[in-house]
């Protein structure tokens, strides 16, 4: 260790774990007090208008899920209005393009403003309590990715009122999408693109608060399976989300400029399309359908009253579940013309995929089978749950198989078995933790008799409308039709779902009602009302901000039946971090696999400029759809000015003190920079969606190239090679320097950190400006090979622009003492943004300068 | 990930090696993706590009024979981190750190199981179907 003795920073100091003796000292009454004072002023939810800028996990949990609920409610009078139109045949409700609009509509709002959103809704409001955090690592990211979800969600749901909802069905198949008329499509693929953002947003929120915001003693043996499943699924959206964002990038460009991905006539490739949408769109099932049976191996145990069986055979399924799902994709394209032999893959990879999911089930009725049931409500729900995902699951069995998909494919079939198992898989599921998880997060009891008119209303009511559609189906009604001929023995059957889809409205009326109606009169209702052993039940009634009184050493798996003195000396503050001594906001981050406590992290309070962020943001998305470019430009401006100073004011700043008292004699670091701090992590699960994105759009040039017999096509021009390679050059050289002075800087050598910050803007800069010199000449509207070389030129100039502004933002930290050899997280976090960025770009280069010789 | 500004001591590489263990737990299932992806790619373009079929199936039903023998190595590992049979204790239950050593095991070991039959199924194509049609 050459480095000088200043820049080091300091290690935790003190006992860990602690002793029974510690643990069992109480603390005085008086200190109590004042600890609890602080700690309310520190976390105190701002009132009034103020409420708005609240980033509390609890809040803008609330208003995730609230949110979502809203426009499930939306989307399900939606369908209501496609059943009516379908009762009867020959029906005149509605136009066959309103009708278009409508189940376009209703799958994607499912979909995009639903199932997706409510995973991450739910896991802002309950994975802190789960973990005894006080919050969520980035508390202020969560809340711009509420806003972005709230201002993309309303855009594209309201576009119906307007009659340009998009209308060419929920994937957006070209050549019908690309070519469909009025903003429909764009209204999709911005408004969407938006949320998507903000999903792997809270994707990153949530891996890092898993990996690194456990309580002491938490090792990923006891951790509870919850937070495995987010752990899989956070993993899923990364390399899930970013390949339909390549393709919306795509699709805009064709739809905006011309450029021809999807056109056949010029090259593109419709095919592509598909494949991106669907390497997207099947783990998105699993996306929806992992967290919300999370929620079951939460109540399972609690209703069982004994620990789950299986836990390893849990998470065997988890995460082999996670890693099939992505081999399935092509069976949504069976109908496509692959050859067979391909086909074949992907059914037996989708006959594969029910090994580990009939575990998880097998493990949960093990656990049932060896429990004492009590039957609540939330577990009557969860067992029409697992009734009707099995139903769905048996369907998906035999649609795997390729032949028999090929008489079923877009029929009513295939409704039926998507309902089946998103219903069985998701809906309820998710309703029975609302029932069960209401206690924590409203301090307030659902009814029971309301409950369980809900449950028999949407079970019944379900089953009538979906199960007669496989009947439907099988007898040749095919989907998205908006009417059909009287005669064909669809008629009844018809009449039959349509029934049923109004009783499931019901039963969602008593539901709703139960959760919105006043329940000021009820009494104050038990701390641990399932006489759970998980920690989210320690939470404190009446309601308290903070999250938990005192952070737990955790050495169980279910710590309230297993650590009996625990609740006490929660509340006692016997644990860590009982106090907020300067009434700021900390939670204890801790190690990786161990869970031991590494650093007091200050986490962000109240804030406008999230809102202002997510406002910009959206205009950036926004304003496109109408063509209106220099707006959108400036607002997009406007949002990178807006988060640079979020990130400037209340991010990595040095602190005061470089170490803390986190009680129980423990000194801890309060400041980290590099893989130890929380940032890096951050920056390095978003640069492996970004990866994703990127790698897309390589798959997508080699597409066209295995596709074609033609391409490059013959006397075509290529990229300028010496522009290519310069461009290469000059990247290199500016991520060579970004590293330099991330050394120089830690050898206290600050002036010339500082020449190497001044240098590689430059040349990055440069760098960009002769990639996109390369491809000027050529016309991107041509032929699909310009057009994919466009591409990607431009995904690298944007992400080499996004670098410099880093770069200046390192520079101008230095100069103004945000940034010194001791505290670097900043220039840590960018040194790692340019390492992913320069293998982009020398993957790139090589692919544009080399591609004309090879092939 | 090494955080280099801390000194290196045995606990620290202990804690390392644990560290690649959450990552190897994914070692199988990695190798059924890879295993998956270059079937399936290799197939489409040597469909779409008219190579030889018969060549590019002998050549991958050895590479799936070499998946396998890759995972049934992976998982001898696991089971040996797992080690129930001295041990005695199947499910690791417990907040201490060789309980953390064994989970780890256990779960890579039933991730191999998996990967395996995955493995499997996916070469089944392979052998039933002979051409591109």
């Amino acid at each position: 260790m050459t480095r000088s003795t200043e820049t080091t920073l300091p290690a935790a100091q003190g006992q860990y774990p602690p002793t029974e003796d510690m643990l069992s000292e109480p603390v005085p009454a008086a200190e109590r007090a004042a600890q609890e004072a602080r700690l309310r002023r520190a976390w105190a939810t701002p009132r009034g208008l103020r409420y708005l800028t609240a980033v509390n996990n609890t809040e803008v949990g609330k208003w995730y899920t609230m949110t979502a609920l809203v426009f499930m409610l939306l989307a399900g009078i939606m369908a209501l209005i496609i059943r009516t139109q379908l009762a009867v045949p020959e029906n005149d409700l509605v136009s066959a393009d309103r009708f278009n609009q409508l189940f376009t509509l209703h799958g994607s709002a499912m979909m995009f403003l639903f199932a997706v959103p409510m995973f991450e809704a739910i896991s802002i409001l309950l994975l802190p309590g789960l973990l005894g955090a006080r919050d969520m690592p980035f508390p202020r990211l969560s809340a711009f990715g509420y806003w972005c979800f709230l201002i993309g969600g309303v855009f594209v749901i309201s576009s119906i009122l307007f009659d340009v909802a998009p209308r060419a069905g929920w994937f957006m198949y070209p050549p019908l999408a690309t070519q469909d008329e009025g903003p429909g499509s764009d209204i999709w693929l911005l408004g969407l693109s938006f949320i998507e953002v903000a999903s792997i947003a809270a994707a990153v929120e949530l891996i890092v608060g898993t990996l690194k915001c456990r309580p002491p003693g938490m090792r990923v043996n006891i951790m509870p399976l919850y937070a495995w499943y987010v752990l899989v699924v956070g993993g899923m959206i990364l390399f899930a989300f970013p390949p339909l964002i390549a393709g919306d990038f795509l699709f805009e460009l064709e739809r905006s400029f011309d450029w021809p991905f999807f056109d056949p006539t010029r090259g593109g490739d419709p095919m592509l399309w598909q494949h991106l949408f669907w390497i997207f769109g099947h783990p998105e099932v699993y996306i929806i359908f992992l967290p919300s049976i999370a929620i079951a191996a939460m109540i399972i145990p609690t209703v069982a009253r004994r620990p789950i069986v299986g836990y390893s055979w849990i998470v065997l399924s988890a995460v082999g579940t996670g890693f099939l799902s992505f081999g399935l994709w092509v069976h949504h394209m069976f109908t496509t013309g692959l050859p067979s032999i391909s086909l074949g893959f992907f059914s037996a990879a989708s006959e594969a995929v029910v090994i580990p999911t009939g575990i998880q089930i097998f493990a949960f009725l093990a656990t049932l089978m060896v429990g004492r049931v009590k039957m609540t409500l939330p577990m009557l729900w969860i067992a029409g749950a697992l009734a009707i995902f099995t139903m769905g699951g048996l369907t998906g069995v035999m649609l795997a198989l390729a032949p028999f998909d090929f008489q079923a494919h877009d029929t009513y079939f295939i409704v039926a078995h998507l309902h089946y198992t998103l219903f069985g898989g998701m809906v309820f599921p998710v309703i029975a933790g609302v029932y069960y998880f209401f206690p924590f997060f409203q301090k307030k009891l659902l009814s029971e008799r309301l409950g369980r008119w809900a449950f028999w209303l949407i079970f019944c009511g379900f089953n009538l409308t979906f199960l007669p559609m496989h009947l439907t189906g099988l007898w040749g009604m095919p989907r998205r039709v908006y009417t059909y001929p009287t005669g064909l023995g669809w008629d009844g059957l018809n009449m039959i779902s349509t029934v049923g889809a109004f009783i499931i409205a019901a039963g969602f009326a008593v539901f709703v009602w139960d959760l919105i109606r006043p329940k000021r009169r009820q009494p104050q209702i038990p701390r641990n009302p399932w006489d759970a052993g998980t920690l989210e039940w320690t939470h404190d009634v009446p309601e308290e901000a903070w999250g938990v009184r005192s952070i737990p050493h955790v050495t169980t798996r279910y710590p309230l039946w297993d650590q009996p003195e625990m609740q006490a000396r929660m509340d006692a503050g016997r644990y860590y971090l009982p106090d907020a001594s300067e009434e700021t906001r900390e939670t204890l981050v801790t190690s990786v696999i161990d869970a031991e406590p590494i650093q007091v992290q200050r986490v962000t309070g109240p804030t406008w400029i999230t809102l202002l962020a997510a406002g910009f943001t959206g205009g950036a998305f926004i304003f496109p759809t109408f063509s209106w470019y220099p707006a959108a430009i400036v607002s997009g401006a406007l949002a990178v000015c807006c988060i640079l100073y979020w990130l400037w004011t209340s991010t990595a700043r040095p602190p005061q003190v470089d170490t803390k008292d986190a009680g129980l004699g423990l000194r801890l670091p309060t400041y980290a920079s590099g893989p130890a701090s929380v940032g890096w992590w951050g920056m390095w699960i978003t640069m492996l969606g970004d990866a994703t994105a990127f790698a897309s759009l390589i798959f997508g040039f080699f597409f066209y190239w295995t596709s074609q017999a033609d391409f490059p096509p013959p006397g075509s021009p290529h990229a300028e090679a010496a522009l290519v390679a310069l461009a290469a050059g000059c990247l290199t050289i500016s991520w060579a320097l970004t590293v330099g002075a991330r050394w120089l800087n830690r050898q206290t050598r600050v002036g010339a950190a500082r020449l190497c910050l001044i240098l590689a803007p430059l040349a990055a800069a440069g760098g960009a400006t002769a990639l996109m010199s390369s491809v000027w000449p050529l016309d991107p509207t041509a032929h699909v090979y310009p057009a994919v070389l466009w591409a990607l030129s431009i995904w690298n100039a944007v992400h080499a622009g996004a670098g410099v502004i880093m770069q200046f933002y390192c520079l101008a930290g230095s100069l103004f003492g945000k940034l010194t050899p001791r505290y670097d997280a900043d220039i840590w976090n960018v040194s790692l943004y340019w390492h992913f960025h320069v293998l982009a770009v020398l993957v790139t280069c090589a692919v544009m300068g080399l591609a004309p010789g090879v092939f | 990930m090494q955080d280099d500004r801390a000194p290196v001591d045995e606990e620290l590489q202990e804690f390392a090696e644990e560290r690649a263990s959450l990552l190897k737990i994914t070692l199988s299932p990695v190798i059924w993706a890879l295993h998956f992806v270059i079937c399936y790619g290799l197939v489409a373009v040597t469909c779409a590009k008219g190579w030889d079929i018969g060549a590019v199936r002998t050549g991958l039903m050895v590479f799936s024979v070499a998946a396998l023998a890759a995972i049934l190595w992976a998982g001898w590992g696991s089971w040996r981190q797992w080690n129930p049979r001295e041990t005695g204790d199947f499910v690791n239950r417990r907040g201490r750190a060789e309980d953390r050593h064994h989970f780890l095991g256990h779960a890579a070991f039933l991730l191999s199981i998996i990967s395996f039959l995955g493995v499997i199924f996916v070469s089944l194509p392979l052998a039933l179907l002979g051409d591109c049609r």
